[in-house]
């Protein structure tokens, strides 16, 4: 079996366990409190006081990580690590004094003076990556969607909270203007009482919809791929995952809707403080075992919120959208790339725009109640330094994801919820369906020998 | 040329001159054609059997072998206007049941000759064709039916008396849905949002590719088309929308007294010119009518529907195809109100129409002198041209100009008044050797 490492560094010294697997499930509840609980006693992550530099590694640097370490260009990089070298060329080049890594483990264990990680690898890995980090009292930025399942989410979320760390997820849109614009002109009542959003994204960019490829091409010399794979269960290696493509496969990406879900509901579910749902349901284009759907719908129900109905949440992809509404003047866009409509008792709103535009000129502003960002990345380089929690810090983030992602239990549900027309009914402090218990198992994604949160 | 005018006007204009159709008394038989008889056809054939078989019509004699064996009566022929022609004093009336892009020059030419006609649904595979073969129909007083065979169900007319009765009060919201082209979630009936095949298989022993082809563009035969899967390709089917469109808007279309659409919009998949996409939505917005208010209605395919209804008990179904009425007082799933306690305290609705003899019976009885069927081409028409004019939105070029406009119908001079650009698609060039 497997050896597995865990490793546990502070200023002070170092514990290392290398335990077998089977010794490790046993020993797994003493381990994990031994390896947290010493850096939560000693308060936490170093201090990094605002006048100096935070030392920041970057995991899966090859995409999206490459204009995320832009984003912290102000910090220290570190190191980097990647498992595809020739993706990650680029990248490892104009950073020539970070090192380089493949394996985030040996990274991590080697690296002692890391303060802060910025995951961004394919979903799959988000999890792993991002707890072991934060096990070790490093700060986390982590790529959208948080993680790949609801139950790693819950448990980031915790062991985030539990270590103290500053974190903030990837959906940097949290940050912008019109984020608050949408929750200034709701708390001013300019919609009323808000019973109804659509939310929609055209993004066509990943495979979805098809089977898993029969042939097995060789893995290029460039690649590790055994380190790509992770937690996600064994298959062999094929172009048709990496790089990006990964997205619409389930065993590692979530789909459109875990690819922008986290976008777009967080505007949403910060104006109408949105928490778990009491149901959710879901139609597609065909969903099957390997890949998500090439579009999908899923209805999300929300109970009432202090003072607010109940709200109902649709959300669209694959080119599908709502109906244009009859507010909107002959003329003006309604496009289907990526847009959120809400429908109040007292008016209608797409994007942070009033309708019709009439209203919208004699509305003007809503009053500027909500503090401005000085930008989503410098949130999180400023919470690692001693402020505020950054935006979209995992307290917040981990409910959003979870949200995001019960849309893909719904989904993967299939032919099951799809020919009766049933709802999900979810408990969602126990991550729990309670209706359809086959459903937890999309909870939780199983992870091969050798990998565990 | 010259003499084609004057075959032509001889076979059509003495029949109309003598008022239309032979007068079949009710004990004497109807002598049918039919014109595509392998698939559907087959059925429709066999639906009206009570009558003389006298001649049968098909591209494909070995997808049609089934029907020939089991009427060896009837004369077989391969092209329609050949048929038509030899057969004109033995045939009476004329069951189509083509590939949608034959239907309108199929029934056209029998409608000309004095025939009636028995079209599979939709109607047509244009806007254009569907109001020109109405039209004729009219001017030659044949008896007429859409192959909607709903359309005779009682449960068409529990829905028009429920709605008629104020069960739910008035209408403003209507979605409809099935699967196709799914078949379920993990399977296809025949597959949309794919590309042109570029290998050329031999064209089978026993079919005519280029009387399939018919009217429409040239292309090499490829197994990719025939049989059945047509229903995918632009040129030849018309999606998902034209294959249900006319069976499940019709109780839509009777109970909220639908004429044309004032507007209509789509949102789909990727698209391309060669085939439909994998899944649409496709919204139509109708005008107030009498006392009935404006009326949006939802259109989804691909796997799509609307949200499951609230009203629903836990545990009722909310299946793969249906219909959804939202109205002021309630709402009606298929001719069920919802919730529950509505249905119970309004009982059933008074019974105010006539229930039918069957929907091919109908025809039969049309063609014999009795009332019109209930899908007659004056009511199947403007209900085709609707169903055909959401497929004009979801052009992959038109659907682009979706995103600031909906199309704006003016159905009276049958033309898009915001995106010229639509009416390309409303109509298209046959080749030669096909009119309507």
């Amino acid at each position: 079996m497997r050896d597995i490492v865990m490793a546990n560094q502070k200023d002070t010294g170092k514990q290392k366990f290398k335990i077998s697997r089977r010794d490790f499930m046993g020993a797994a509840t003493a381990v994990a409190a031994y390896t947290i609980v010493p850096s939560h006693v000693l308060g936490g992550p170093r201090r990094v006081p605002p006048s100096e530099k935070l030392n920041i590694a970057g995991v899966g640097i090859g995409g999206r990580g490459a204009g995320d370490l832009h984003e912290v260009g102000s910090e220290n990089i570190v190191a980097l690590c990647d498992v595809d070298d020739r993706y990650a060329a680029k990248v490892f080049k104009s950073y020539p004094n970070a090192k380089k890594y493949h394996d985030f483990r040996v990274m991590l264990d080697k690296e002692k003076n890391i303060d802060g990680i910025v995951v961004a690898t394919p979903d799959h890995a988000h999890a792993v990556v991002a707890m072991m980090a934060i096990k070790m009292g490093k700060h986390v930025y982590c790529e959208k969607p948080l993680a790949h399942s609801i139950y790693e989410v819950r448990k980031l979320t915790e062991a985030a909270r539990e270590a103290g760390v500053a974190t903030q997820l990837g959906n940097q849109g949290q940050a912008s203007e019109g984020t608050r614009l949408v929750d200034e002109f709701i708390r001013d009542g300019a919609l009323g009482p808000v019973r109804e959003v659509h939310s929609w994204c055209n993004r066509p960019i990943s495979p979805r919809g098809i089977d898993r490829p029969k042939d097995t091409p060789p893995v290029p010399d460039t690649l590790n791929w055994d380190l790509w794979l992770g937690p996600a269960p064994y298959r062999p290696y094929h172009p048709c995952y990496l790089p990006f493509s990964w997205r619409g496969w389930w065993d590692f990406g979530t789909g459109v809707l875990g690819d922008i879900g986290c976008h777009q509901f967080v505007s949403i579910f910060r104006a109408l403080k949105l928490g778990y749902p009491t149901s959710v349901e879901a139609c597609s284009s065909g969903v099957n075992s390997e890949t998500a759907p090439l579009a999908s719908i899923v209805r999300y129900d929300f109970p009432a919120r202090e003072g607010m109905p109940p709200v109902k949440l649709t959300w669209y992809d694959g080119g599908l959208m709502p109906a244009r509404p009859q507010e909107l003047k002959e003329g003006l866009r309604f496009g289907n790339a990526d847009d959120n409509l809400f429908i109040g008792d007292k008016g209608k709103m797409l994007g942070h725009r009033l309708l019709p535009e009439s209203r919208s000129k004699e509305y003007g502003r809503p009053p500027r109640v909500l503090p401005r960002s000085p930008g989503h990345h410098k949130e999180w380089i400023n919470a690692c330094k001693g402020g505020e929690p950054a935006g979209s810090n995992f307290d917040l983030a981990g409910p959003l994801t979870e949200v995001v992602l019960l849309g893909n239990v719904a989904l993967r549900m299939g032919r099951q919820l799809y020919e009766k027309g049933l709802k999900l009914y979810y408990d969602g402090p126990n991550m729990k369906v309670t209706n359809l218990p086959e459903a937890n198992k999309y909870i939780r994604s199983e992870y091969r020998d050798g990998w565990t949160l | 040329m010259g003499a084609a005018a004057a075959v032509a006007a001889f076979t059509v204009v003495p029949r109309h001159v003598l008022g239309g159709p032979r007068q079949i008394p009710p004990s004497e038989k109807v002598n049918i054609a039919g014109v595509g008889v392998g698939g559907q056809g087959g059925g429709d054939i066999n639906n009206v059997s009570s009558q003389n078989i006298v001649a049968l019509c098909d591209v494909d004699w070995n997808r049609a072998g089934g029907t020939f064996r089991r009427h060896p009566n009837a004369r077989k022929y391969k092209d329609f206007r050949v048929m038509l022609d030899k057969e004109d004093k033995n045939i009476d009336a004329v069951v189509v049941a083509t590939p949608d892009h034959v239907h309108a020059v199929a029934s056209i030419t029998a409608i000309k000759r004095g025939k009636h006609v028995y079209c599979e649904k939709p109607l047509t595979h244009s806007v254009y064709e569907a109001r020109m073969v109405a039209e004729a129909a009219r001017e030659h007083k044949v008896a007429t039916q859409m192959g909607n065979q709903g359309q005779a169900s009682e449960g068409t007319r529990l829905i028009c008396e429920n709605i008629w009765g104020g069960a739910i009060g008035h209408v403003r919201e209507v979605h409809v849905w099935t699967d196709r082209p799914l078949r379920g979630l993990s399977d296809v009936y025949w597959p949309q949002g794919v590309g042109r095949p570029e290998d050329t298989p031999p064209v089978p022993d026993k079919l005519d590719w280029d009387l399939w082809l018919g009217p429409a563009p040239e292309r090499p035969y490829h197994p990719a088309y025939v049989p059945f899967r047509w229903r995918g390709w632009w040129d030849f089917g018309t999606g998902a929308l034209g294959d249900i469109g006319c069976h499940s808007i019709d109780p839509i279309w009777r109970a909220l007294k639908l004429k044309a659409p004032l507007s209509v919009h789509a949102a789909c998949t990727l698209v391309n010119n060669e085939t439909y996409p994998v899944a649409s939505r496709v919204t139509y917005q109708f005008g107030a009518r009498g006392d009935m208010p404006p009326v949006k209605l939802h259109w989804y395919d691909g796997g799509m529907r609307p949200p499951r209804p609230d009203e629903l008990d836990d545990g009722q179904t909310f299946g793969d195809n249906g219909t959804l009425f939202v109205g002021d007082k309630g709402k009606m799933l298929g001719y069920r109100i919802i919730p529950e306690s509505r249905r119970k305290e309004f009982g059933n609705a008074p019974k105010v129409l006539e229930r039918s003899p069957g929907h091919h019976q109908e025809w039969i009885d049309a063609c014999k002198g009795g009332k019109p069927a209930g899908s007659n081409f004056d009511h199947a028409g403007p209900l085709a041209e609707a169903v055909l004019l959401g497929n004009v939105a979801l052009r992959p070029s038109i659907k682009e100009k979706l995103t600031r406009v909906n199309l704006l119908w003016d159905s009276a001079n049958m033309k898009i008044t915001n995106v010229p650009e639509a009416n390309q698609y409303l109509h298209r060039q046959y080749r030669e050797g096909y009119s309507l």
